[in-house]
């Protein structure tokens, strides 16, 4: 349609004579394509034309500039009140080996004392999962209830606190299950058992506990605080939900590592806390995992966000594929992602972890992104497309149906006499009308005139005819034949300019007009008229005249 | 000529135009809608619970717009204190969830303050009717509208450590015919109670318990229907008959005396440490149930679980309890009720619904699923826990009359108190019985209806 607009604008401009039908088409096709250009002009400078590259940068910057900085304050909080668990319990259970006379590397042999001294940590553990963000509180005891046992090896005493809703805290009531631990001690402080309750942890698959007490023996100078670890995302054994888990060593007075204790981020948690805004971009996710050398190993980390993937995290290690557009993508046999990244700190200057690196990315998937980099570029082109097609559909409408009666009018005119009596729809063709029936009138009253006056005329030229017929017939009445015969006879002797001048004579042309026409003096010419008058026996110019005018009728007849 | 250009250019507008609309659907796929999600299927249900949400959000979610966000999981109860907040609007009250499981006494608090969909807006009559009639009728309160959607149910049953019944039927010759009947539970329980405290001779009163029970207050309420009676009355608790007397009486000399466990947890917590052979609850906490029980000294012993029907009284009826509460939308925009009712739709259809129940031992609520599907994917399920209470379901469904608990406004409190004081008599009069003191059936009757 567009391309016939063109060729027939190319046609019209080539040609200057159109009809008024083309040319209001192009008026109309004109103002239109203007108008819409000048709208999309202002949606492009109010930058309504669709999200572009710089956008999606700005969002993805602050978004992970804000999630990180949360992230990084968050994990440092619970990483306090984990080392402030750590010094409760530790405090406690120096007091408890003292009361029982054991050293804390004795526990173990000592199984009968597990559960009062896990007793011990109740309140703090229950206090923990009341007043924080948190999906659970635990501890680990280097020791079991039963040494004796075949499994006793990877069999670990303590307590594990679940919290169902993490983001509740004492303000509005918390329910607390417990997941692992001797049930009588869940009973006695109110605790139901989850359907996954377990007496004792199993650290088959859960390497974190014993590498955590290995560094803690393996730095006895360092401080508690400079001891922590963040496990990768772990599920423990018969657990429906996974989490991030910090572990603080805990170390008696007398410097012996005895267990474990910490906080669970879980996956339920980092979603409600960590997505970024849900009505930015679709399928935008947060991801922290830890920092690979080719990526990132987010098989261990955890995601947020409104993107639809298998629980809460990726099943793969993403690794680095490229940075373009000033975006980082990243790739697994599952699909590739691209976004911004940034390394945060989760541990302090000193600690043995301090160059396990992490990460926190603000991800789409790369299909997704690059149309959010591209924008709405197509629909905008799309829609001015069709804006452009129904204005030239309008301005044919619109035209014809405004030419119609002027060319109702027009054929009016020029087919039939103009009918006073018909009306068209528009003032101006009406006066038109008028105008040219009054034209009209007038142009019939001067044809009348010029009729009447044609025909007086000829009639007065008839009566002049007869009246010259008239006088001639007197003449020759009057002139006598003789002098005629001679004068007749005798024009042959005229020369050739004296037979001129006579012929003019006769032609009625007067003696000043015949002195123009042979550029004669007068002189000259009564000159000539002596020779002619002789010649032919006249003696006068009125004799003359009398016998050219009878020559004249005779010639006629 | 005219006319077709001018149907091929209305064609154009129409094509062109047609992205302008949802084809009658308020859904975007390109800018989904976000609803968060509150249930008590926590436990091992919360796996399938997660795989069914995900299998949502990643295809008929994905193409539609609607994305499932689970915030929060917990048992009924403690749904319900959250819920009783919002409803009240305590400070501090968390927001309303778009979805959430709960039972119609809850939705009744919500219904009075116009907070709840009604989804007959969004289902249409012929959808409704692919449902059971029965687990229809009771999600619609009194002003006949549709607010709790049946998603699965559960009914009541006698949980039995057959491994640790067989140790003492050995021991003793206890029948275990006396399973069936309360009065012969608590012939069973106090001979149990003997038993293992005449083992360990030294300590006296140290006998184990035999039963433990969820709610005292299920025992009752369709107790007295067994019976022919009711426990309720002009919307309030009338305890003051013949049969309310006899299931007091039958109850109270066993867990005063020591072999019905007073606990405040769930009974599962009892089964899993072995201080019980047998309790009393909900056919869907299966799961609880595992292959091992726990013993506090942290010796782990493997056991055998049997489901048997819920226990009579004796000369009653065959009466159970049909629990299980349902899906309740929050009222809010058209979008996201749209959105939620498109989910749970999805989630109630008869495939989705056998693989929750495959996975979780609730009963099927499509009438389809019920009728047809389930008896034929008996044979296939893999968790034998869930075949065997499937069967023993089933046949109770052949064989017993189910009761439904009323949703007049005051049930809640009523049904919380009784539970409350009953364990809080039983409790003291067996601290009475052990400090040496007398105590007596009818005299406690007597305090317990005044």
């Amino acid at each position: 349609m567009l391309r016939q607009a063109l060729s027939l604008w190319k046609k019209e401009r080539k040609r200057k004579e159109t009809t008024l039908h083309r040319r209001l088409i192009l008026f109309f096709v004109s103002i239109s394509i203007f108008l819409i250009l000048a709208f999309a002009l202002l949606l492009m400078i109010f930058g309504i034309t669709g999200k572009d590259e710089k956008t999606v940068e700005t969002h993805i910057n602050t978004e992970l500039t804000d999630i990180a900085q949360s992230i990084e304050d968050d994990f440092a909080k619970t990483a306090l009140d984990g080392i402030s668990i750590a010094e409760s319990i530790s405090r406690r259970s120096d007091m408890f080996f003292l009361q029982h006379e054991i050293t804390p590397g004795e526990l173990a042999e000592h199984p009968e004392l597990i559960e009062p001294l896990l007793a011990e940590y109740m309140e703090t553990l229950i206090n923990t999962v009341k007043n924080s963000y948190c999906g659970g509180t635990f501890v680990l005891l280097d020791a079991t209830v039963l040494p004796d046992a075949p499994y006793a090896d990877t069999q670990k005493a303590g307590v594990f606190l679940k919290k169902t809703q993490p983001l509740t805290t004492e303000m509005v009531g918390v329910k607390i299950h417990c997941l692992r631990g001797p049930a009588q001690l869940a009973r006695d402080n109110g605790i139901m058992l989850l359907g996954q309750w377990r007496m004792e942890f199993n650290t088959v698959g859960e390497q974190f506990f014993e590498d955590v007490m290995e560094t803690a023996k393996n730095n006895p100078v360092l401080p508690i605080s400079r001891l922590y670890y963040w496990s990768g995302r772990v599920v423990l054994e018969g657990n429906s939900e996974s989490g991030f888990l910090l572990c603080v060593p805990l170390r008696s007075s007398d410097g012996t590592v005895f267990g474990v204790c910490g906080i669970e981020v879980s996956d339920r948690l980092f979603k409600q806390l960590y997505s970024p805004e849900g009505d930015s971009y679709d399928s935008i996710f947060t991801a922290v995992a830890p920092l690979h050398t080719d990526g990132l190993g987010t098989s261990r980390g955890m995601i947020a966000g409104n993107y639809y993937l298998t629980g809460n995290r990726l099943i793969e290690d993403l690794t680095v594929k490229e940075s373009r557009n000033s975006f980082e993508y990243f790739s697994s046999t599952l699909g590739s992602y691209g976004g911004k990244s940034q390394e945060i700190k989760l541990y302090p200057h000193g600690s043995p972890y301090e160059d396990d690196g992490w990460s926190v990315a603000i991800l789409m998937p790369e299909e997704i992104l690059n149309d959010a980099i591209e924008g709405n570029l197509s629909y905008f082109i799309y829609t001015i497309i069709v804006l452009l097609f129904i204005s030239l559909i309008v301005s044919v409408v619109i035209s014809r149906y405004y030419l119609k009666p002027v060319k109702a009018a027009l054929d009016s005119i020029q087919n039939n006499p103009y009918d006073e009596r018909q009306v068209a729809p528009y003032l101006e063709i009406n006066d038109l009308f008028e105008f040219l029936a009054s034209k009209d009138r007038e142009y019939e009253e001067t044809l009348r005139e010029k009729e009447e006056h044609s025909l007086k005329m000829k009639n007065e030229y008839e009566q002049a005819q007869r009246e010259i017929s008239r006088l001639a017939y007197l003449r020759k009445t009057e002139i006598d034949p003789d002098a005629y015969s001679e004068f007749l006879e005798s024009l042959s002797r005229l020369t050739k300019t004296e037979r001129e001048i006579f012929n003019l004579y006769i032609a009625g042309k007067s003696a000043r007009e015949i002195m123009d026409e042979f550029d004669i003096t007068e002189n000259t010419l009564k000159y000539h008229n002596r020779n002619i008058y002789s010649k032919l026996g006249v003696t006068s110019r009125k004799e003359l005249l009398r016998y050219a005018a009878l020559l004249n009728e005779e010639q006629k007849h | 000529m005219k006319k077709i250009s001018l149907i091929i250019c209305l064609l154009f507008l129409i094509t062109s135009l047609a992205g302008c609309g949802g084809g009658g659907s308020p859904l975007n796929p390109n800018d989904p809608v976000t609803l968060s999600m509150w249930h008590n299927y926590g436990g091992d249900m919360q796996e399938t619970m997660d795989v069914l949400i995900d299998q949502f959000n990643s295809t008929v979610g994905k193409e539609q717009g609607v994305i499932i966000d689970v915030t929060a999981i917990s048992s009924s109860s403690e749904l319900n204190k959250s819920l009783d907040m919002i409803a009240n609007g305590d400070p501090g009250a968390p927001d309303i969830p778009d979805i959430f499981t709960g039972y119609p006494k809850v939705a009744i608090q919500f219904q009075e303050k116009d907070m709840l969909c009604n989804f007959d807006n969004y289902f249409t009559e012929s959808e409704i009717g692919e449902y059971v009639d029965a687990f229809i009728e009771e999600g619609r309160l009194s002003d006949g509208g549709l607010y709790v959607f049946p998603i699965a149910k559960s009914t009541e049953v006698l949980y039995l450590n057959q491994t640790l019944f067989d140790r003492f039927a050995e021991e003793t010759g206890a029948d275990a015919g006396k399973l069936t009947t309360f009065e012969g539970l608590a012939e069973l329980s106090m001979s149990y109670y003997d038993w293992t405290d005449a083992q360990t001779p030294d300590i006296p009163n140290d006998g184990k318990q035999f039963l433990a029970v969820d709610a005292w207050f299920n025992i009752a309420e369709v107790g007295m229907v067994q019976l022919g009676g009711s426990i309720f009355e002009n919307d309030a608790l009338s305890l003051e008959s013949d049969e309310f007397a006899h299931i007091f009486d039958v109850l109270y000399k066993p867990a005063v005396e020591g072999g019905f466990a007073v606990y405040d947890g769930y009974s599962s917590d009892l089964s899993k440490t072995g201080d019980v052979v047998c309790s009393m609850g909900s056919s869907a906490g299966i799961l609880f149930y595992g292959d091992t029980i726990t013993y506090p000294d942290g010796t782990i012993e493997n056991v055998e679980y049997n489901i048997l029907p819920y226990p009579v009284f004796e000369n009653g009826e065959a009466v159970a309890l049909q629990r299980g509460g349902g899906l309740m939308v929050a009222k809010t925009d058209e979008q996201r009720e749209y959105a939620a009712c498109l989910f749970i739709k999805w989630l109630t259809a008869s495939e989705q619904n056998m693989r929750f129940i495959e996975k979780t031992g609730y009963l099927p609520v499509t009438k389809q699923a019920f009728e047809e599907d389930m008896t034929s994917h008996l044979e296939s399920l893999t968790d034998e826990r869930i075949e065997k209470m499937l069967t023993s379901v089933l046949s109770m469904y052949d064989s017993y009359s189910f009761f439904t608990a009323p949703n007049y406004p005051a049930f809640d409190d009523d049904s919380s108190n009784y539970e409350s004081e009953f364990k809080a008599l039983l409790t003291g009069e067996r601290s009475k019985l052990i400090a040496g003191e007398d105590v007596s059936s009818e005299d406690a009757l007597a305090a317990f209806i005044k």
